[in-house]
């Protein structure tokens, strides 16, 4: 068996055979935002969910024009085939992907294993930070076919419907409002939205070197858990950002037609008047 | 509230910085992060953790002759916000006696706008590196060390 979407995925081989492909632009996105400062993969450019996608004021993304200008910024046209990496085994690599996606960027791959993989296949890393011609980017309406509000996970949660809490086992107790060794913020309550099984988002990427699992583990995994592919799935974690790494599994690995990421997630959820909790 | 002064001529210089300037100041100071003291590797066990920050961060304080303190940090490589942000309390902090340590009031870096540059976690686990500081200063004053 093998992944349902693989076009979706390279191999750090195929990266590194890229690297000066002008077809191909290649983006970091990290967790900590000074890693690409200390070296990168060559050619590659950054974004960083905090600084570079966050709307200024507001809780949310970028407008639709604000993306366009940071895309026309970094040289990448409609057609441009994006490659993401990153660090902490790709989970801002998969929300940078997703973003994406919400504009309708059609060509988006992940580099199974991340910056992690490169690093111990000792493959260079550079400081130089390069420039490309700028374009003139024109991004679709956002695609909330792939984005989940609060009002719609209140619906799925009542209608019993498939909910996956990607958070560690004490964040989805109610132990902890935050995963461990994370500062204790974000929330006023514990717990988890009802119906919504935990299956920990590093549950489908091997330790090692940050790979994904195999299509048959994942398929055990999830479908285990009682989460399958002939339902609506919504992900969720505490900012939406591990649970953005869950949401491209289920939907490029495994293939599921329909599934959510509900970025709101529980720094949303736990401080919601009336929003229905489990602990 | 006087802050010592080489924490202050830090907290003046972010304050004038841009945010670009604020970052490329991080990343030098992640780039110049000192090693671990030989006798300190592998010693975390001795050391004081600080579970507030996003990563594995581990604090050791040494009382020089003077009574001054000298912090080590023991902060992984894939991290290097972490290392930035701790290191401007190191550089403002080493050498100072532990009162004076006791005595940064815990919004000190309010002035510097760090918030410009990285996100409010980290400004959380910046604080928590300064109160494990001031935790490590009060064990030396209480155990006479």
């Amino acid at each position: 068996m093998s992944y349902a979407h693989p076009e979706y995925l390279v191999e750090t081989d195929w990266v590194a055979q890229h690297l000066n492909d002008p077809a191909v632009r290649i983006i970091e996105s990290d967790e900590d935002p000074l890693l690409y400062a200390m070296g990168h993969i060559p050619g590659a450019v950054q974004v960083d969910w905090f600084t570079t996608l966050q709307h200024p004021l507001r809780r949310d993304f970028l407008t639709r024009e604000q993306f366009e200008e940071v895309c026309s910024n970094l040289g990448i046209a409609n057609d441009t085939t994006l490659v993401f990496y990153g660090d902490k085994s790709n989970w801002f690599a998969c929300y940078a992907l997703w973003l994406f996606q919400y504009y309708g960027h059609q060509n988006v791959k992940i580099m199974n294993g991340g910056r992690l993989k490169w690093e111990l296949e000792k493959r260079p890393l550079v400081k130089d930070v390069p420039s490309y011609p700028k374009t003139t980017y024109r991004a679709k309406e956002p695609d909330k076919s792939i984005r989940a509000f609060r009002d719609e996970v209140l619906q799925q949660s009542n209608a019993r419907r498939p909910l996956v809490d990607v958070r560690s086992p004490k964040e989805y107790t109610g132990e902890l409002l935050h995963m461990p060794n994370y500062p204790q913020e974000g929330a006023t309550r514990g717990g988890h939205i009802p119906n919504a099984v935990n299956i920990p988002w590093a549950m489908a990427v091997n330790e090692a070197d940050s790979t994904f699992k195999s299509a048959e583990e994942l398929r055990a995994l999830y479908e285990g858990k009682g989460i399958k592919a002939d339902e609506k799935v919504i992900a969720y974690c505490r900012i939406g950002e591990r649970s953005s790494l869950t949401w491209f599994v289920l939907k490029y690995l495994l293939g599921y037609p329909n599934v959510k990421n509900y970025d709101g997630s529980w720094t949303e959820w736990g401080n919601l008047v009336d929003a229905p909790i489990e602990k | 509230m006087k802050l010592p002064p080489k924490l202050q001529e830090i907290v003046d210089d972010f304050a004038a910085m841009t945010r670009e300037e604020k970052l490329e100041t991080l990343i030098a100071y992640a780039e110049t992060f000192p090693p671990l003291p030989e006798h300190l590797k592998d010693a975390r066990s001795k050391m004081e953790p600080v579970p507030e920050c996003m990563t594995l961060v581990f604090l050791f304080g040494e009382r020089q002759p003077d009574g001054g303190i000298l912090f080590h940090m023991d902060i992984p490589p894939q991290s290097p916000t972490v290392r930035g942000l701790a290191t401007i309390l190191a550089n403002g902090l080493n050498g100072c006696q532990p009162e004076e340590i006791l005595s940064v009031p815990a919004d000190f870096f309010l002035p510097m706008n760090l918030h410009e540059a990285v996100s409010q976690q980290r400004l959380n686990g910046f604080a928590g590196v300064l109160m494990h500081m001031k935790n490590v200063a009060r064990k030396m004053l209480e155990q006479k060390l």
